[in-house]
C-alpha cells in the first residue's frame, strides 16, 4: 500500500535511510537524514517521518520528545500504517502492551497483510496471553507466508496453548512432512518431541508413544524419549514395559529419585517389606549411590530399620559425611525412628569415647578420630531438633573441644541458639564461623541471614559486601542480581524494627524482580521459535502465568500488606524529611527542569557505572550474552525511585495492599494465610461481600484456625451495625451465606464456644479466643487472661509465647502490668536462653511499646505480623 | 537427594542457589537463556523438600562444526551438602547431554586460580586439564584456569548404552566451585 502521503523520490531516498540506521541502531544518523527531509518546508510536517524521529529519539533515551514528535506524525497523518505501526512500538517500549495492541490494529486497518506489525502484535498478544487473539494473528501470518518455518510452529503453537490438540498435531504432521527433509538435527529432534508433548497433552498416551517409536532414531534427545515413553507405559499399564524403561535410567542416572518410584509402580510392589527387598537389589547394583540406601530407610519398619540406618549411620560417621543429619531428619516424622536413631547414636558416642569403635564388639576394627567428631556433631543437630537446647549445647561444645577449626560446628552453634530464641548469640557464632573462611560464600550468606534475624541490616550488608561488585553499594548489587532471598528478609526484619517504609521499599524491590521475570519471557516469543526448544517455551509459559506463587513473593507481599494495615490504621504523622530541595515552593515549569535535571543525572550516574561494569565483565566470556541483553537499553521505562518514607506515607494504603494480594488470591489460594490479608483489608475497606469470600475461603480451608474465628467475630459485630444501612439485595447475599458460618449465633456466643474447644489445643487459639472474648465481653478478663497466658499447650512456642506478650503490652487485655512481669518470668523459666524473655534487653523488643491506644482495629495489627521469624530455616 | 534435568520452574530456585554459594551471578535472564537454548544441559540436586542444594548450569559453544563444545557456566553445591559427591554427579550427567544431544567433544570451564577444593575436583575427579591461564579473567581482578574434559569416552559408552559404571573416577570430594 502506498503511504497516505508520498515523498518525493529523493526525500522518500532518505526516509529509507531513516528506517535502515534504526534498524542498525545508527540513531545519530537517523536523526541526521530526518532533519534532511523535516528542514524542507514542504515536508517540516510530514507524518511518518515525525513518528520515526521521535522512535529514534526514544532509542536516544529521549521519552518525552519521543512521545511528542510521534504523536504530532501520526496527528498529521492518521491513516498511516507506519505512524501507527511506531505509536505502538513507543508503547511497547514502555511495556504498555495494552495500547500497543491498540496502535498495532490500527496500522493493521490501513495495512491488512503487513508481516512485521502482524509479528510485532502476535508477540504482544502471547506476551498478554490473548490466545485467541494470538491465534487469529497466526493464522493470518501463516497464509500471508505458507513457506516460513516460523508460521507453521507458530500457527500449530496457537492452537495447542488453546487446548484444541488434533488441530496442533495435524499441522505440525503437516510442517513435517511438506517442509522438513533431513539431515535430522537437534531442531528436528525438538520439533518432533513436541509434538509428541502435544499428542501426550491430549491423554493419547498410546499413539503418543507410537509417535516416540516412529521417530525414535530421529530423535537425539534420548534421556526425554525414555523418559517419556516410561511415563506413557505406566499410564497405558504395560508394566513389563515401563518396568525395562526404568531399569534403564537407572543405569543412566543411579541418583534419581522418581526412576525408583516409578519402577516400584511397574514392579506393582505395595508391601513395605517388599520395597525394602526391592532396594536391597540396587544398592548392590549401585554400591556408590545414596539414592537407593537412602529411600530403603523411608520404607523400613522396626527391626529393619534399626538393622539399616545403623549402617547408614556408621558409613556415614565413618566417612566424615557433613550432612548425614540434614539427610535423615525426614525421617524423624516417625517417632519411633527419632528414638531409633538417638539410641544409635549415643551408643556410638558411648563407644567411641572409650574404645574408639562404634559397638561394644571386641572384634570390630577402630574408627579413625573423626567418627566421635561427626557422631557428636549428629548429637548436636539431633537434640537441637528436638528442642533440647542444653544436650544440643553439650555436644556441639564437645566437638567443637575435639576439633576447634571446623567451620559447621560453629554454623550449627549458632542455629542451636536462633532456634533457642537468642538471635544476637546466633548470629555471633556465624560471625565466628565466617571469619574461618571468609572465600566461602555461602558461610557469608548465612551469617547475613542471622544478622538480619537479629535485627543488625546495615551489618548484614557489610556482610554481603564482601561479595558484592566494589565500588557500587552492596544493596543496588544485591538488587541489581535479584537477590531475593537478602531483600525478603530485608524487608521482613525492617518490619520488626517498625522501620515502615524501609520495609515497604525492600517489598517493592522483590515485587519489581517479578515483574521484570514477567518482561524477560518477550525475547524468547521469537527466540524459541528459531531454536525450535518448544517443550521448554510451553514451560517458560506455563512457568510465567503462576510466577508470583513463589514463596519470595508470598513473603514480600506478606510484608508489604501487614505493612499497610499498620499504616492505615496507625498513619504516620510528620512531614516526610527528604533531602531534596524544597520542591512545594517552586513554580511546576521548575519543578519539571528540576525533576528532569535530577533525572539526566541520574541516568547518567547508571550509564557511567554501567559502563565501567562492563568494561570489568568484558574479560568473562560467558557474560556476553546476557551483556548483550543488558547493554543499558535506553528505551526500558524508567520506574520511579522508591523512596521509603514517600512509600510509609502513601495516600491509599489499602489499595497499595490490595495491589499485593491479587496475585496471592489466585496462585496462594491454598494458603489460609492469603484469605486472612484478604479479609484484614476489606474489612477496613468496609466491603461486605468481599469480607464474606474472604471469611468463606479461609473457613473452608482450617474453620476452626484462631484467625478465622477472629475473622468471623469481628465480622458479626460488623454486621450487626452495618446490616440495616446495607444496600438491600447485598445483605440478602451476605445473610443467606452466613448461616453456615454463624449457625445463628451472636457474637459472644461464638467467642465463647471457641474458648470452650479448639482454643484450648494450641497456644494461638487461647490468645485469639480469649482476645475476642474480652473485646465482647470485659467483665470476663480474668478468664481470658489466664487462658491466653496459660502455658501448658502443646504446641507452645516462643513465638507464641513473644504473641502472648506482644497482646498483653498492647492493652488487649487491659491494663496488667504485675501479669506480664509474671508471665515474662514463667516463660523465662520454659525458655531460658530466648532474649525476649530476658530481664531488661533493649533489643527485644523495638521502641514500640509506647501507650497503647485502645481501638477496635488495633488488635489486628499484631495480630497479623506473625510467624515469619518463627523458627525456620 | 535427587539428581534430574532442570526444568524451566527449576531457574529460579537455581539463582537463589548461585546467590547463596557464588561470587559470579546472573539475572534471570540468563538462566532463561540456558534453559531454553539447550535445555538438555542444566542439572539439578534436590533434597526431599524439593528444595536445590546443587546445580550445574551447562551450555554449547557453537563455533564451527568441527570444535563443538559444551561449557560449564555456573556450577555450585551448597555448603551444607559436600562430601555426598554431587558436583561429580551432576558434571556426569551433563556431559553425558552435551555429547548426546549435541555431539560435543569436551566441555570448557573456568575456575579461579585460589579456588584449589574446585580446581582438585576437576582435575582428580573429573579428569579436566588445565589448558591455560586466563589473567584477570574475574571481575575481581583474580586470574582463570581455562580447563577442558575430552568426553570422547562419553560418546563411546553412549554407543555401548551401558553409560554410569565406567565413567565414575574415584574421588570423595564435591566442593562448589566457580567457573
Amino acid at each position: 500500500m502506498p503511504p497516505s502521503n508520498p515523498l518525493p523520490p529523493k526525500e522518500n531516498a532518505l526516509f529509507k535511510r531513516i528506517l535502515r540506521c534504526y534498524e542498525h541502531k545508527q540513531y545519530k544518523n537517523g536523526l541526521k537524514f530526518a532533519k534532511q527531509i523535516l528542514s524542507n518546508p514542504k515536508f517540516a510536517e510530514h507524518g511518518e517521518t515525525l513518528a520515526m524521529k521521535g522512535l529514534t529519539l526514544n532509542c536516544l533515551g529521549r521519552k518525552d520528545e519521543a512521545y511528542e514528535y510521534v504523536r504530532r506524525g501520526l496527528r498529521n497523518d492518521l491513516k498511516s500504517p507506519v505512524c501507527w505501526h511506531v505509536y505502538g512500538l513507543l508503547q511497547r517500549s514502555d511495556k504498555k502492551y495494552d495500547e500497543a495492541i491498540k496502535c498495532y490494529r490500527n496500522a493493521l486497518k490501513w495495512e491488512k497483510e503487513n508481516i512485521q506489525i502482524l509479528r510485532d502484535l502476535s508477540l504482544l498478544q502471547i506476551q498478554m496471553r490473548d490466545l485467541e487473539g494470538y491465534k487469529d494473528t497466526r493464522y493470518q501470518l501463516f497464509t500471508l507466508r505458507p513457506t516460513q518455518r516460523a508460521s507453521w510452529i507458530g500457527f500449530a503453537m496457537s492452537y495447542h496453548l488453546l487446548g484444541d490438540y488434533e488441530m496442533a498435531n495435524s499441522i505440525l504432521d503437516a510442517f513435517r512432512t511438506n517442509q522438513m527433509k533431513g539431515p535430522y538435527d537437534y531442531e528436528h529432534s525438538e520439533l518432533l518431541l513436541y509434538q509428541n508433548m502435544v499428542l501426550a497433552e491430549s491423554g493419547q498416551y498410546e499413539r503418543a508413544l507410537l509417535h516416540l517409536h516412529k521417530f525414535q532414531s530421529q530423535i537425539s534427545d534420548k534421556l526425554s524419549i525414555k523418559e517419556t515413553s516410561g511415563e506413557y507405559y505406566l499410564k497405558l499399564k504395560r508394566f513389563k514395559e515401563a518396568e525395562a524403561v526404568y531399569e534403564d535410567l537407572l543405569k543412566r542416572n543411579p541418583e534419581n529419585v522418581m526412576y525408583y518410584q516409578k519402577l516400584i509402580e511397574a514392579k506393582q510392589l505395595s508391601d513395605p517389606d517388599e520395597k525394602v527387598a526391592f532396594f536391597d537389589v540396587y544398592k548392590k547394583e549401585y554400591p556408590k549411590s545414596i539414592a537407593p540406601r537412602r529411600l530403603q530407610l523411608t520404607e523400613a519398619r522396626a527391626q529393619a530399620f534399626g538393622r539399616l540406618v545403623d549402617e547408614y549411620l556408621r558409613h556415614g560417621l565413618h566417612k566424615g559425611i557433613p550432612p548425614l543429619f540434614v539427610d535423615l531428619r525426614s525421617l524423624y516424622a516417625d517417632q519411633s525412628k527419632a528414638d531409633t536413631i538417638e539410641k544409635l547414636v549415643l551408643q556410638y558416642i558411648e563407644n567411641l569415647t572409650k574404645s574408639g569403635t562404634f559397638s561394644s564388639e571386641p572384634e570390630e576394627v577402630k574408627q579413625p578420630a573423626s567418627a566421635l567428631l561427626w557422631a557428636y556433631y549428629f548429637a548436636a543437630q539431633h537434640f537441637d531438633y528436638k528442642k533440647d537446647t542444653d544436650r544440643a549445647l553439650h555436644y556441639i561444645d564437645a566437638a567443637i573441644e575435639h576439633t576447634p577449626t571446623l567451620i559447621e560446628l560453629f554454623i550449627v552453634k549458632g542455629r542451636i541458639f536462633k532456634h533457642a530464641g537468642d538471635p544476637v548469640s546466633a548470629y555471633q557464632w556465624l560471625e565466628e564461623a565466617q571469619a574461618m573462611d571468609t572465600a566461602d560464600r555461602y558461610v557469608n550468606s548465612k551469617c547475613a541471614r542471622y544478622m538480619l534475624r537479629a535485627g543488625h541490616v546495615k551489618r548484614a550488608e557489610d556482610m554481603c559486601a564482601k561479595f558484592t561488585r566494589e565500588g557500587v553499594p552492596a544493596t543496588e548489587n544485591l538488587n541489581e542480581m535479584q537477590c531475593m532471598w537478602f531483600q525478603t528478609e530485608a524487608a521482613a526484619a525492617y518490619q520488626r524494627l517498625h522501620q515502615w517504609g524501609d520495609a515497604l521499599k525492600k517489598a517493592h524491590e522483590v515485587d519489581r524482580h517479578f515483574s521484570e521475570i514477567m518482561e524477560d519471557q518477550f525475547d524468547f516469543h521469537s527466540y524459541c521459535m528459531r531454536k525450535m526448544t518448544l517443550r521448554s517455551y510451553v514451560g517458560l509459559l506455563r512457568l510465567e502465568d503462576v510466577l508470583r506463587s513463589h514463596p519470595f513473593y508470598f513473603r514480600c507481599a506478606r510484608v508489604a500488606i501487614q505493612v499497610y494495615l499498620r499504616l492505615y490504621t496507625q498513619p504516620l504523622q510528620d512531614a516526610p524529611q527528604t533531602a531534596e530541595p524544597d520542591t512545594e515552593n517552586l513554580a511546576p515549569s521548575e519543578l519539571k527542569k528540576l525533576r528532569n535535571k535530577q533525572r539526566k543525572a541520574k541516568r547518567k550516574a547508571e550509564q557511567e557505572s554501567a559502563l565501567a561494569a562492563q568494561v570489568q565483565v568484558k574479560r568473562e566470556q560467558h557474560h556476553k550474552a546476557r551483556q548483550q541483553q543488558e547493554q543499558g537499553d535506553p528505551e526500558a521505562p524508567q520506574l520511579d525511585e522508591l523512596i521509603p518514607d514517600k512509600l510509609a506515607r502513601a495516600e491509599d494504603p489499602l489499595q497499595q495492599a490490595i495491589k499485593f494480594l491479587q496475585p496471592l488470591r489466585t496462585l496462594a489460594a491454598d494458603r489460609i494465610e492469603t484469605h486472612l490479608m484478604a479479609f484484614e483489608i476489606y474489612f477496613r475497606k468496609e466491603r461486605p461481600l468481599l469480607m464474606l469470600q474472604s471469611i468463606k475461603r479461609a473457613w473452608r480451608i482450617d474453620p476452626l484456625h484462631h484467625h478465622v474465628h477472629s475473622c468471623l467475630v469481628r465480622f458479626r459485630c460488623w454486621l450487626d451495625s452495618a446490616l440495616h444501612s446495607m444496600n438491600q439485595s447485598v445483605a440478602a447475599v451476605v445473610q443467606a451465606n452466613c448461616q453456615q458460618l454463624f449457625k445463628d449465633r451472636t457474637a459472644i456466643q461464638m467467642a465463647e464456644e471457641y474458648l470452650e474447644g479448639p482454643a484450648l489445643r494450641s497456644q494461638a487459639g487461647a490468645l485469639w479466643g480469649s482476645r475476642e472474648l474480652r473485646r465482647l465481653a470485659p467483665s470476663r478478663a480474668p478468664h481470658a487472661l489466664r487462658l491466653a497466658t496459660a502455658l501448658h499447650y502443646a504446641d507452645l512456642s516462643i513465638q507464641g509465647c513473644v504473641e502472648v506478650l506482644d497482646s498483653l503490652r498492647e492493652g488487649d487485655f487491659g491494663p496488667c502490668e504485675e501479669e506480664i512481669e509474671r508471665y515474662i518470668e514463667a516463660c523465662r523459666a520454659k525458655f531460658p536462653y530466648a532474649i525476649a524473655f530476658k530481664p531488661a534487653q533493649p533489643q527485644t523488643q523495638p521502641q514500640s511499646q509506647t501507650q497503647p491506644e485502645l481501638n477496635d482495629n488495633h488488635v489486628d495489627d499484631n495480630v497479623l505480623q506473625s510467624t515469619e521469624n518463627a523458627v525456620s530455616n | 537427594m535427587n539428581i534430574r534435568c532442570a526444568r524451566p520452574s527449576d531457574l529460579m530456585n537455581m539463582q537463589h542457589c548461585n546467590l547463596l554459594c557464588l561470587p559470579e551471578n546472573y539475572q534471570m535472564k540468563y538462566y532463561f537463556y540456558h534453559g531454553l537454548s539447550w535445555p538438555q544441559l542444566s542439572y539439578v540436586a534436590e533434597d526431599e523438600k524439593g528444595h536445590i542444594v546443587g546445580y550445574v548450569l551447562a551450555k554449547m559453544e557453537e563455533d564451527g562444526e568441527d570444535n563443538r563444545h559444551g561449557h560449564i557456566t555456573s556450577l555450585a553445591v551448597k555448603r551444607s551438602h559436600r562430601r555426598l559427591g554431587l558436583a561429580q554427579k551432576l558434571m556426569n550427567q551433563a556431559s553425558l547431554a552435551m555429547v548426546e544431544c549435541f555431539q560435543a567433544k569436551y566441555v570448557s570451564l573456568h575456575v579461579r586460580k585460589s579456588n584449589r577444593a574446585a580446581l582438585n575436583l576437576y582435575t582428580n575427579s573429573l579428569g579436566f586439564k588445565i589448558l591455560e591461564i586466563e589473567p584477570k579473567y574475574y571481575a575481581d581482578g583474580e586470574d582463570a584456569y581455562s580447563m577442558m574434559r575430552d568426553l570422547s569416552a562419553f560418546a563411546s559408552e553412549n554407543k555401548t548404552d551401558n553409560q554410569s559404571d565406567n565413567l565414575e573416577i574415584k574421588s570423595d570430594s564435591a566442593i562448589i566451585s566457580q567457573c
